[in-house]
This record gives C-alpha cells, sequence and structure tokens, in this order.
C-alpha cells in the first residue's frame, strides 16, 4: 500500500485526537467516511458495483455460470472469489507485486461468506448432484486509498445485490436424463438475498483506542488491526487480526463489540441505500466511469 | 443515444450466456415519404399521392405491415396493385429469423422500384425504439414496436397510415392507441377494383377451428419433439411420399444405423405429413409392422368421406409372408418444405361455389383445397397453388390461388409447369450476366496465342448429333514416325470466358447444366457463349483445352499431356456422316484417316473397359420428329446407335478419366470428381427373382460378373429379353454424384458403371458446370491459370456438388417429363395398338414398357366398379386368368390411347389386347403398322 511518511508531532496529534473521540477529519471513532456507491456498472455481467471511498475505488463484477456441484455438497452452489490489484492502483501492484494482497483480500472473503447462515446456497442448485449455479466474484482494485478491505466486501454485497441469474425450467425426459430450458425473457430471473451477507468492519488500535475506516495517515499510525465479518444481525461470521502488534484479549473484546455494533449500522445503510437505488429504475441517470 | 441489447443464450457446452450488444439511436433517419420536407431525405420512395381505392379507407394511405401478414400473405404483397407499404425493421428481422425464403421475396419486392415499398430502420429511430418490458414476450414487444412506429408515422405525415394486420390482439391494441388497423381479409376485401387479389388470400385457420370433427392427430410441439429424439423414441427424417400409392409413404431416417427407410401406412399414420416435409416419426411395435402393398391408389374424383377406410382396409387386409418393413408414424412436422405447386382445378359439383379442389401435377402432393371466385375462368388451365396450412379437421390442406399459366394441353404452358416442377431456373439471363461476355466482334489477341498452343495445322473435327449448335468436343488422330499414334480431344475452353467470381460464374453455378427439353433447350451459359465463341464450329478459330496422347497400336497410353491452345476444327459432322465418311472406301483425305484411325483406337479401348467389368446398360431413348409448323411430334424412333456414337464416347472417356487423375494428384483435397457407388446387392433382388422366372441365373457379386451372365441372358423367344433385362438392371443402380475428394476416403472414388478407379466430367463445360471447375483445376495444375481460393476450399466445392448432383437429377426428371409430354401430344390424335412388354406385375395392374415409344404406363386390371378377372400370385408375381399367365417380361399388345372423358385431366390409357381375356381386353384395332399409316395420311 502507498507509504504515508509521518513526522512524530503528526502521529501524536492522530493519536491524542482518537483518545478525544475526534480525528483528524472531523470524525468520531465510529464513524465511516463518505461513500460513493452505483449498481449495474459493467452490462455484460450478472450483477456489479462499483465504492468510491475517499481514494479507495473498487469495481466488483459477479458472473452466474452452470457447473457440476461439489461432490461433499452436493445439493448447493458455490461462490468463489478472486481479486485482482491493478497496477494502476499503486505501483507497488506493478506486476506480481499485488497478488499477495489480492490473496489476502480473497481468503477474508471466502471465509466471510463461508457459513450456511450468510447466503442461501441451497437456492444456486439446479439439479442436485448435476447442475448447479456458480457465482464468480471478480473484484478490481482500482486504486488503493486505504481501507480496502472494508469497501471491497460492501462492493461485494452490492454487486450480489445486483445480481440477476437467468430462472431455469428442468424437464426430464423418461429416461431420466435432463434438459436445461433458459427463459427467453431477460426480466425472467432469480436474485440473490444479501439481507445476511456479511460486510467487513476493519477495527485498528491506535494508542490505547480503536477506529473504524482508518486513513491512510491512521493506518501508518496503527500497529494491530482487527477484521471482522459481521452481518446485519450482528452475527461474526469471520475474524482475522493483522498487523506487528499484539492486543491484549480484554481489547480484543472491545474491538469486537465495536465493529458489532459499527457493523451493524452500515450492513442496514447499505442494505437501505442498494433498495433506494433500485427503485430508481432502469431510468436512473447513470455515473458509469466517465462520471 | 446508446442503449444495449441484453438477451441470455444457452451454449452448445450447456454453459448459459450473457450477450449485451450495443444498439445506437440516430435522429435522422428519414421516413421516405415524399411529402414529407422535415426530414433529409435523397430520394424519397413512398409516393406523395397513394391512388389505392379502398372501401375502409378512402383518402390516400399508406400501409404497414404486421410480421405475420409478410410471412403468410406475401402473394397479396407480390401484387402490383399494392404499392406504398412501409415495412419496419422489426418486421423484417423477425421474417428473416422465421423464414429464409419469405426473406428472400420481401427482399426482391422491396428493389423493384415501381412497388415503392420501403424500409424504415425503426428500431434505431430515437423516436419509435421500444424497450422490451418486464414480463413482455418479445412478440409482443415486436409488436409494440410495430404499434409505435406506425404511430409516429401518423403524427409525422399528414396522409393516413394503416395498419394491416391478422393479429387480433394486436389489432384491438392499434385501435386503442388510436391507429387505423384491418385485418388483410378486411383490407383486401376493401379493394374494390381488384376483386382478384381475394383468390391469393392465404387461408389461416389455427387448429382451434371449430366445426368438423378432427380427422387427424395432433402434431407435437417443436420442445416435445426435441427432447424425443434426443431421448430416442422418436427419429427425424425426410417424408417421401409414394408415387403410386397416396395412403403410403416412407421416411428416410437421418442418421440413424437400424432404420434407414421407414414406412409409414394410412392417412392416420401419415398424420398431414407432405412429400418433401422433414418429420419426426416414432416406430409402432413390431407387432403392427408392415410391407408396402403393391396396390396402386390415386386419390380419386369423387371421393366420399366413407371411401377412406375401406381403402385403408385394403391396405390392411392379406398380410403375407413377405418379410416386414419397419414401420411407423408421424407424430409432428419438423419443417414444412411447401413449395408453390403447379396443376388444374378439379370441376365443382356446384357450379358457384367458391371452394374448389386443386390436382398437382406432381403425383406425390395431396389435394388441395383453394377458395377462388374465378373457377370458370381457370377452368382448363394450369396454374399454381401454394399450401397454407393443414388444419387437423380437413382432409386435404388449405391452400389459395397464385397465378395462372395458360391453358392446359398448352405445349409453352406445359414446358413452364415442367421447369417450375422441377424447379429448373429458365429466366431470361440478367443484365449483369449479359454484361459479362466478351464484345463482339470478338478475335483471338495476341496475348492469347502467345500463352496457347497453335494446333490450327490439325485436321480436327467434331462429331454430334444432328442440329447440336453447342459442339463442345473436337478430335484428332495421326500416325506418328515412331510407329505410335498421336491423339488430340479439344474441348472448349470456357473457363477462358467464364472467370470465377463474375456474375456469369455465379449464375452459371447455380444454373449447374443445360437442360435439354425436346424443343427448347434452357442454356447454362448465355447463347453467345453456348452456340458460338465457346462451340468448336468448323473453320473458325476457336481457344480449346486440349488432352494429347501417345497411345502404342495397342491403344495403351504411353503418354499424356494437357495444354491450353487454338484450334481450326475442319469440319462438323455428324455421327451419320462421320460413319458415311469412315465406311467410304474411297475417301482418303485426312479426316477420313483420322476418323478410321479413332474408331479402331475406340474399338480397342471399348474391349479393355468391358474386360476390365464395364456394364453396357441401356435405357429407352427416343427421337421426336417436330412438324414443322404446329411444333407437334409427328412420329417417334428409337434412336439409333452407331459405331461413331461409341467412338467419341470412349474418347471422352478417356479425357476424362486422364483429367481426373491429374487433377486429383494435383489437389488430392479438393478435385471435383464423379463416382458411382457399387449398390448393395439387396438392390439387384428384383431382376434376379425376375430373371430366375425366366430360368436364368444372374451374378451379381463385382461389375464383372453382372457383364458377363448379362450377355448371356438371351431367350431365343424374345429377343428384347436382353435389353429389358439391362433396363431393369439400370433402375437397380445408384446415382453417379459428384464430390470433393477431400471429403472421401480414395476407396470410395470408383466408378462402377464405367469400372475405373477415378472419373470426373470434362468435356462437355458449355453445358455443365462441373466441368468448368475441373477445367479450372487443370489449368491451375499445368499453370495456364491462377488459383483463387474458393476452388481450393474443401467445403465450397463440397457444396457446389450438392447443388450440382440436385441440378443434375432435376434436369433429368425435366427431360424425362419433356419426353412424357410429347409422348401425350403425338397420341393427342392416335389410337395405336402396340408390342408391349410387362417390366412388374402389381396386385391391381400391370407396369408395361413399350419400346417403340420408349413409353411405361399401367394396364390397370381392375375398374371402379369391376373386379378383376385375374388372381395374383404374390410368391411368383404372376397374374392369372384362366390358363393365360402373364409374369414379368412377358410380350403384351396393348392399345394406347388418350382418355378424354375428363377435358382437364387428360391422361394416357394403355387397355390389354393380347393376350385376349373375353370381357377384359379390348378388340384389336388391326395390326400396329398398318394402322398407323392409316392415321398418318389421314
Amino acid at each position: 500500500m502507498a507509504e504515508v511518511l509521518l513526522s512524530e508531532a503528526e502521529r501524536t496529534f492522530i493519536v491524542h485526537g482518537i483518545q478525544d473521540n475526534i480525528r483528524a477529519d472531523g470524525r468520531s471513532c465510529e464513524d465511516y467516511r463518505h461513500m460513493e456507491l452505483e449498481t449495474d456498472v459493467v452490462s455484460n455481467t450478472s450483477g456489479s458495483a462499483r465504492i468510491r471511498l475517499a481514494n479507495t475505488d473498487i469495481l466488483v463484477g459477479v458472473k452466474a455460470e452452470l457447473a457440476i456441484p461439489a461432490s461433499d455438497r452436493p445439493d448447493e452452489g458455490r461462490i468463489e472469489f478472486f481479486v485482482d490489484c491493478s497496477a494502476n492502483a499503486t505501483p507497488k501492484f506493478e506486476g506480481r507485486g499485488g497478488e499477495e494482497f489480492a490473496t489476502e483480500i480473497s481468503n477474508i472473503l471466502s471465509r466471510a461468506y463461508d457459513n450456511q447462515g450468510s447466503l442461501n446456497l441451497k437456492d444456486l442448485c439446479v439439479i442436485p448432484k448435476q447442475q448447479c449455479w456458480v457465482l464468480y466474484v471478480d473484484v478490481m482494485v482500482l486504486e488503493c486509498g486505504g481501507n480496502v478491505f472494508d469497501v471491497v466486501s460492501f462492493a461485494v454485497k452490492a454487486a450480489l445485490h445486483n445480481t440477476r441469474i437467468p430462472n431455469i425450467t428442468v424437464h426430464a425426459d423418461d429416461n431420466g436424463r435432463t434438459e436445461l430450458e433458459l427463459s427467453d425473457d431477460p426480466y425472467d430471473c432469480k436474485r440473490v438475498d444479501v439481507h445476511k451477507t456479511p460486510s467487513i468492519v476493519t477495527v485498528s488500535k491506535i494508542g490505547h483506542f480503536h477506529v473504524v475506516d482508518a486513513s491512510m495517515e491512521e493506518e501508518a499510525c496503527c500497529l494491530a488491526r482487527l477484521m471482522l465479518g459481521i452481518t446485519e444481525q450482528s452475527t461474526v461470521t469471520a475474524i482475522k487480526k493483522e498487523g506487528s502488534g499484539s492486543l491484549d484479549p480484554e481489547s480484543i473484546y472491545d474491538m469486537m463489540e465495536t465493529g458489532k455494533r459499527v457493523g451493524q449500522a452500515v450492513n442496514a445503510t447499505l442494505y437501505q441505500k442498494l433498495q433506494e437505488e433500485e427503485k430508481l429504475g432502469p431510468n436512473k441517470r447513470k455515473a458509469g466511469f466517465l462520471g | 443515444m446508446q442503449r444495449s441489447k441484453i438477451f441470455v443464450k444457452k451454449t452448445k457446452k450447456g454453459s448459459v450466456l450473457k450477450v449485451v450488444r450495443e444498439h445506437y439511436l440516430r435522429d435522422d433517419i428519414w421516413c421516405g415519404s415524399k411529402t414529407c420536407d422535415v426530414c433529409l431525405q435523397q430520394a424519397a420512395i413512398l409516393e406523395e399521392s397513394p391512388e389505392l381505392e379502398s372501401n375502409l379507407c378512402r383518402q390516400p394511405h399508406y400501409i404497414v405491415t404486421d410480421t405475420n401478414v409478410v410471412l403468410h400473405q406475401m402473394d397479396i404483397l407480390e401484387v402490383p396493385v399494392i404499392k406504398n407499404v412501409i415495412i419496419l425493421q422489426t418486421v423484417l428481422e423477425e421474417v428473416r429469423h422465421r423464414s429464409a425464403p419469405a426473406y428472400k421475396r420481401i427482399k426482391d419486392i422491396l428493389t423493384i422500384r415501381d412497388k415503392h415499398f420501403y424500409t424504415f430502420t425503426n428500431e434505431h429511430h430515437k423516436d419509435t425504439y421500444v424497450e422490451r418490458q418486464p414480463g413482455e414476450s418479445a412478440n409482443d414487444r415486436n409488436d409494440r414496436a410495430i404499434r409505435m412506429a406506425t404511430s409516429w408515422y401518423q403524427e409525422h405525415l399528414d396522409i393516413k397510415i394503416v395498419l394491416v394486420t391478422d393479429d387480433m390482439e394486436n389489432k384491438e391494441k392499434a385501435k386503442k392507441d388510436g391507429l387505423t388497423a384491418y385485418t388483410v381479409s378486411e383490407y383486401v376485401k376493401s379493394l374494390s377494383d381488384s376483386p382478384e387479389l381475394m383468390d391469393k388470400l392465404a387461408l389461416r385457420t389455427s387448429d382451434k377451428t371449430t366445426g368438423g370433427k378432427a380427422k387427424f392427430p395432433e402434431h407435437l410441439p417443436l420442445s416435445e419433439i426435441q427432447r424425443g429424439i434426443k431421448s430416442g423414441n422418436y427419429m427425424q427424417g425426410s417424408f417421401q411420399a409414394s408415387r403410386d400409392n397416396y395412403l403410403e409413404a416412407n421416411v428416410s431416417v437421418h442418421g440413424s444405423e437400424k432404420f434407414d427407410m421407414v414406412l409409414i401406412q394410412g392417412s392416420h399414420n401419415l398424420n398431414r405429413a407432405v412429400h418433401g416435409d422433414v418429420v419426426a416419426i416414432q416406430l409402432l411395435s413390431e407387432s403392427e409392422w408392415s410391407c408396402p402393398s403393391s396396390l396402386v391408389l390415386t386419390e380419386t374424383e369423387k371421393e366420399e368421406e366413407e371411401d377412406t377406410p375401406n381403402k385403408e382396409n385394403i391396405l390392411k387386409e392379406k398380410k403375407s409372408q413377405v418379410p416386414k418393413q419397419p414401420t411407423g408414424k408421424v407424430v409432428g412436422i419438423i419443417k414444412r418444405n411447401w413449395r408453390q405447386y403447379c396443376g388444374i382445378l378439379q370441376p365443382s359439383l356446384i357450379k358457384e361455389s367458391t371452394k374448389h379442389l386443386f390436382i398437382p401435377t406432381e403425383r406425390r402432393i395431396h389435394k388441395i383445397r383453394i377458395e377462388t371466385r374465378q373457377a370458370k375462368t381457370l377452368e382448363g388451365q394450369r396454374i399454381i397453388v401454394c399450401i397454407d396450412s393443414w388444419p387437423r379437421n380437413s382432409r386435404y390442406p388449405l391452400g389459395h390461388f397464385v397465378r395462372a399459366l395458360g391453358a392446359v394441353g398448352d405445349k409453352a404452358t406445359e414446358n413452364e409447369v415442367l421447369l417450375l416442377e422441377h424447379d429448373v431456373p429458365h429466366t431470361p439471363f440478367s443484365q449483369s450476366v449479359l454484361s459479362c461476355l466478351p464484345e463482339m466482334p470478338w478475335r483471338i489477341t495476341e496475348e492469347d496465342s502467345k500463352r496457347r498452343m497453335d494446333l490450327r495445322h490439325l485436321d480436327i473435327c467434331s462429331v454430334d448429333p444432328p442440329g447440336c449448335t453447342d459442339i463442345d468436343d473436337a478430335l484428332h488422330c495421326r500416325e506418328m514416325d515412331d510407329g505410335n499414334i498421336e491423339v488430340g480431344v479439344h474441348i472448349a475452353d470456357v473457363s477462358h470466358f467464364i472467370r470465377p467470381g463474375t456474375a456469369i460464374d455465379k449464375e452459371a453455378a447455380k444454373r449447374g447444366t443445360t437442360v435439354y427439353l425436346i424443343d427448347k433447350r434452357i442454356d447454362m451459359v448465355p447463347e453467345l457463349l453456348s452456340s458460338n465463341l465457346c462451340s468448336l464450329r468448323c473453320k473458325e478459330d476457336r481457344l480449346a483445352f486440349s488432352v494429347l496422347w501417345v497411345l502404342s497400336q495397342e491403344a495403351k497410353i504411353i503418354d499424356v499431356k494437357f495444354t491450353k491452345s487454338i484450334i481450326c476444327s475442319r469440319a462438323s459432322l455428324t455421327y451419320a456422316e462421320a460413319q458415311l465418311i469412315i465406311d467410304d472406301k474411297n475417301r482418303t483425305d485426312a479426316i477420313a484417316k483420322s476418323l478410321r484411325g479413332l474408331n479402331r483406337l475406340a474399338k480397342l479401348l471399348k474391349k479393355q473397359r468391358i474386360e476390365s467389368g464395364a456394364l453396357t446398360l441401356a435405357s429407352p431413348e427416343v427421337r421426336f420428329h417436330i412438324d414443322s409448323e404446329t411444333h407437334d411430334p409427328i412420329d417417334v424412333q428409337s434412336k439409333e446407335l452407331r459405331d461413331t456414337n461409341s467412338m467419341v464416347e470412349e474418347f471422352m472417356l478417356l479425357a476424362n478419366i486422364s483429367v481426373a487423375e491429374e487433377i486429383f494428384r494435383e489437389f488430392p483435397n479438393c478435385a471435383m470428381l464423379r463416382r458411382h457407388p457399387e449398390p448393395p446387392p439387396s438392390n439387384f433382388e428384383p431382376i434376379i427373382k425376375a430373371a430366375q422366372s425366366k430360368g436364368l441365373q444372374l451374378n451379381v457379386d463385382t461389375g464383372k460378373d453382372l457383364a458377363v451372365s448379362l450377355n448371356d441372358a438371351q431367350l431365343a423367344d424374345n429377343p428384347y429379353f436382353n435389353t429389358m433385362l439391362r433396363i431393369l438392371t439400370t433402375r437397380c443402380m445408384m446415382q453417379a454424384l459428384y464430390f470433393c475428394s477431400g471429403m472421401l476416403p480414395e476407396a470410395d472414388f470408383k466408378h462402377y458403371g464405367l469400372a475405373t478407379r477415378i472419373y470426373t466430367h470434362f468435356t462437355s463445360p458449355i453445358r455443365r458446370y462441373s466441368d468448368v471447375i475441373v477445367h479450372r483445376l487443370l489449368a491451375v495444375s499445368i499453370g495456364a491459370d491462377a488459383s483463387y481460393p474458393e476452388l481450393t476450399e474443401k467445403k465450397k466445392t463440397h457444396a457446389l456438388c450438392f447443388n450440382l448432383n440436385f441440378r443434375h437429377r432435376m434436369a433429368q426428371y425435366a427431360g424425362r417429363a419433356s419426353v412424357g409430354l410429347h409422348t401425350q401430344l403425338f397420341f393427342k390424335t392416335r389410337v395405336i395398338d402396340e408390342d408391349g412388354y410387362v417390366l412388374f406385375v402389381r396386385k391391381n395392374a400391370l407396369h408395361v414398357l413399350i419400346p417403340k415409344y420408349g413409353l411405361e404406363g399401367m394396364v390397370f386390371l381392375t375398374d371402379e366398379k369391376k373386379r378383376s378377372p385375374f388372381t395374383y400370385d404374390e410368391q411368383e408375381s404372376i397374374q392369372r386368368c384362366g390358363d393365360v399367365e402373364i409374369g414379368v417380361f412377358d410380350h403384351v399388345v396393348v392399345q394406347v390411347s388418350i382418355d378424354r372423358s375428363n377435358v382437364q385431366h387428360q391422361k394416357l390409357v394403355l387397355r390389354l389386347v393380347q393376350p385376349e381375356i373375353p370381357g377384359f381386353s379390348v378388340p384389336s384395332s388391326g395390326p400396329p403398322s398398318a394402322k398407323k399409316m392409316k392415321m398418318d395420311t389421314s
């Protein structure tokens, strides 16, 4: 990630501010920055979304494809994540530079989504043991401006909400062979329920206190942070500690509590905004990539 | 303005793909009307004041059509009175999607200036583009787009716009939107000036029509058929109705090893399939399997409702021990292959009725019910009719009248019928084709003579049938100093004039072959080429493609050379003239020597060929003597064969084989060759059986064995027996076919009839397109011409072969039909007793061949009323009556006449004269020849 060089005085200023629950940009410790969200930005995907938070710019596309179900879960579909860190985001990503970071993101996404509660994968099954939908979630990191994990998870959620999977009718003939028939109406499709899908909330420990949605400068002051996969129902689906510093159990508990509280609110707001956007219908003004 | 069209589709692999197409809208698409001064348009198509009087809409108006109208009522749109029609892009695209022929027809109309048909690209116009809405089917969206465009026009122009649609829902919705909409029949009825249009209305009735009980089982929907075919429950095949029995048909199944031909019997099982359709069939259980009946059944004139069950019973009764064939029933139609049919109206019992039955010329097509008010004028005319539908409750398919060709029996009309029925392209050559012709006067240029071998010093001559104007081959032969003989075959260099990719080339490729009718020739290339520049006329310098051999005295090939050349023929001879020159001992000039040499070598070549197993087959061929004034035939003769015929033939074969070897060596993947597959042994069964009945054994193991046993098969008391056997053997053969060498293994190349390993057609480029291609291949391989991409493309050649094979077959059929037509004209004024021979014995008829006229026909043994005096022995296929037995090959005398009981439908009738059967045979009208003399003098 981009290097931010801080002087000792700046560092002290940030830490002291956080102690008083007021951050360099005027937020409180549990506030997120302003975000811009647009869905349905890539027309040839099944669903897509783009989120911009400060300088972080994430584009997510979901592609639904038919495949054979995994043998240990014959009646379920799958969701697979792939993250691509564009070299545009930061010069560090050039060549294979972004690979490690990309794997890190996709791992935590997989972990956060890998539970029975968040996505109903049984819905994605077409014919048990034979055909199921696989949702390939492709994440593009277009620009890196801090708090990438959180933004990626929001964009994934938004893209899943935007996903339309064509409806399929299954005909079985006398010999037990099956035939899939696709409806010719492009509006005849099903949705993915994102009501219970997790978002990632990164809680960064700075001094003795912690903040969410750390800015680049704050990230430079932070030695340890906790990434939590949290649903709107406050269920923690994944947790990961990152950074060179250590955390004592008490502060982990505190950070989790904060994460849950913020996560619940952020999820709820995101869902509400997605609904509002959808109500605008097909005639909404599109910003796209030029706006 | 950009929109995107999004749809999902399933790929062949089974995955689902979302496709996004960008769609741009414009604001500068003009409306095409001359009255409009808003649109910036050049050359508006729609007239300022369209004149079409309609009772419904008296002011000037333009017509907008629905997709269904274009799909089904094309005959109406093609009428010259219908003008100023706006064809929307939505409609055009839907038509293209649904029916290629309809699309081609509408595109043709759009190019006609006088019709004032305008295509409005409404899908790209910013005001008329509509997006599909949730829950709306593609069809509904298109209907909405059509209404949208109509209302846009209505607002845009002062002229009234009439929407013509057969879709009731669409019409209602249009009315609600304040548009003027009529159904086609409403609109056409309102055109008071042209009542004849009513006849051209296609009768569309949905399957749900009321009234009348269903006479046929329902057809399955396409999706169910496809599933059934996948699972193997149903089979797909092309439906081929029987010529002799309208209640019987065969389906040749695609892609099944077990059953290649499935029999269908009975109208219920045939289930409204029409000859040529692609159908889905289901096999019946083995206990219900049947065998083709040997009955000859035609739909009779006055068929009553109850009639059919009886006939079907006849079909069913008497299931004998003959091995049964796989039998099935039609469950659905995959693709209709209806075309326009020629035929006549069946006289109606009720004079004023508008409903009539139409009898097609093609025997394999059912009668068609049509509605017309011009029955009186159409009586005695050949007309063209189109099938529209065949609802379940109708015995006959429903159709509509398209146009009249002319009076029945009129030769021009009958020729037209013949050409239409055999799908022979016979329109005059278009301007673009004619503009490819070289300018006259044509001369051989310096350039040409530099690159060609000058053979003008050789004594070349051509030998052809009398009256031939398209001479495409010439020959020469001379002794060489070393004792060997040089022989040259010179073929007209058509590929010099027909360059690849030009309009003339495309037209020739489409026509494929010149079609010879008795009194007419339909050329493959314009006459300037066929009868002048390419024809190797005597005493004129012509471009040729020459094959030059060095042969030993024993007619063994020592060397062969191919070259483009310039020749000058010394003489154009007929077969008879050439024969005279050879026989005339006093002539010792170069031509006579050359001909004698050729004749001697040809005999040697023929002997070699026969030794290696070539077959000599026979088919009755006749020549008509045509009256120079009335153009009616006044005499018929079998064609005479002279030595010179076979002389020319031998050298043409030799040239073809040499060329085939050369082009195959040079182009192993894309040479155009001709093969004649060996018939499967089962094909020979009927003639082996027939020969056995005369106590003769035929060996059919190889071509050679067959040739030998055919030579040995002679009957002392029946001199015609051998020829008949050869005629029958010909019918056991497979069709010879053009093919592309890359598509088949080399072992399959062989020509069975000629007993050669490889063969092609090289010697008649004026009248066969295959030869033009072979010329090009050969020219490339000797470096005389440049290649072009299509020439070496396997797939293209393959597709071309397919068309050529089809055209050749059709040309053959058309030729035969022309002979039939002239035979009928010949007998118009004659009743003659003739010698005939039985070719087949049927259950209720004898199939008789009259060698003198090459005429075949049925002697029916049963009448509508009378029972046959004969009993049929199916085992030995013999008809017995008392002590008279008639079997295959037996000699009979028959009376030939024209049945004139039905003025519209005259047909040739054969009646038995000898052997005499009291109460059945007709009395002899004197010895055949004497009778004819009398007729001629009268």
